[in-house]
């Protein structure tokens, strides 16, 4: 990483973090694989490929260590509003 | 020809309304919408030329354009249980992407990616009746490297030439912005003052000075979507403000403004 850009809040996103990063894309814009997430998360992202490091911070919702593991911060925060948007439509559009 | 000039802010709890916003302030913000709403209908508008950022919906990081044209006969995509379908105005999105190229703008077009909330919110609450089509474009505002601010305004100024030469009555509208960091331990503290200070420029009509920002200012006030205003205040040279509102929530600053042209 370049000098000068560890402080920018959203940063080139490192290769070695694509397959993470494309599991959240998945989560928040395949509404079939986020399904399957929801149904077993384990499952998903062993299909995912995910790493141990990366299964951890998602599965303990870490947004901090997802991010720190090169996850686009966006990403982790719209995979984690669309996962509650289908699992709660109730606290939705209440007014 | 241009006929108009419009920016509009398209956070998701507008639309989605849960119940951690602030009733009165999202309705206000509606209100404002509705201001635009009249005044597309007013000014007779053939076509809207939507200028916004995807938030990594239609472009993932297998393939990142800096800068895309939507040519396609539709464009549709979906945000929870919304689903929408706009159509294109195929000879204007050509007319934009063949000029746009020509200019030496290398422009990425898509006849089939899907159209991101960035594009549904606004029009949900300002398309005119009867609707009038479409021309989307893209602005990478969330992978960087982004284009720069001076890039943006450049093709702006290049896009509103081409708008003015054409022979449809075309508005031209910004999605995006203010101040908020999505997914950063910052997303509760926008930077209201940053805000602020960019309206009363714009409505001082000292608009072209944001081609001269960093991409680093914009990240650090969370204002890496004011691409898709600069790209339209390239179209609108010093044409003033009308800021229709300033709405700071807890995590965004809500704008809506006009240039009357």
């Amino acid at each position: 990483m370049s000098a000068g850009t560890a402080e920018l809040h959203y940063r080139f996103p490192p290769a070695q973090a694509y397959r993470l990063n494309r599991c959240l894309y998945a989560i928040k814009s395949d509404p079939a694989f986020r399904a399957r997430y929801r149904a077993d998360a384990v499952a998903a992202m062993d299909e995912a490929g995910l790493a141990l490091p990366e299964r951890a911070a998602l599965t303990a919702g870490d947004r901090d260590a997802l991010v720190a593991l090169g996850a686009h911060p966006y990403l982790v925060f719209m995979a984690d509003l669309r996962v509650k948007m289908d699992g709660g439509a109730g606290s939705f559009e209440y007014f | 020809m241009l006929v108009g000039a419009f920016a509009c802010a398209h956070t998701p709890q507008l639309l989605a309304r849960p119940e951690t916003e602030d009733r009165d302030l999202v309705l206000r913000v509606h209100a404002a919408f509705g201001r635009v709403r009249a005044r597309l209908a007013a000014l007779r508008v053939d076509a809207i030329a939507v200028v916004a950022g995807d938030h990594v919906e239609a472009f993932f990081l297998d393939r990142v354009p800096a800068l895309a044209v939507y040519v396609g006969v539709e464009a549709a995509g979906a945000f929870g249980h919304y689903r929408y379908r706009f159509p294109i105005h195929e000879p204007l999105a050509r007319a934009v992407l063949d000029q746009g190229i020509e200019r030496g703008f290398d422009l990425l077009y898509t006849q089939d990616a899907p159209l991101d909330y960035a594009f549904f919110v606004p029009l949900h609450f300002t398309m005119p009746e009867p609707p009038v089509p479409l021309v989307p474009l893209h602005v990478n505002v969330y992978l960087p490297p982004q284009p720069t601010p001076r890039r943006c305004y450049e093709w702006g100024r290049a896009l509103g030439e081409i708008l003015r030469a054409r022979p449809e009555r075309i508005a031209v509208m910004a999605s995006g912005g203010l101040s908020h960091f999505p997914g950063t331990d910052r997303y509760a503290s926008p930077d209201f003052d940053f805000d602020r200070r960019l309206l009363d420029m714009l409505a001082a009509g000292r608009g072209h000075e944001l081609a001269a920002i960093t991409a680093e200012e914009l990240d650090k006030a969370g204002n890496v979507e004011l691409r898709t205003w600069i790209t339209v205040l390239g179209a609108v040279g010093a044409a003033p403000a009308d800021v229709y509102c300033y709405e700071p929530s807890w995590h965004h600053g809500n704008a809506v403004v006009e240039w009357p042209l």
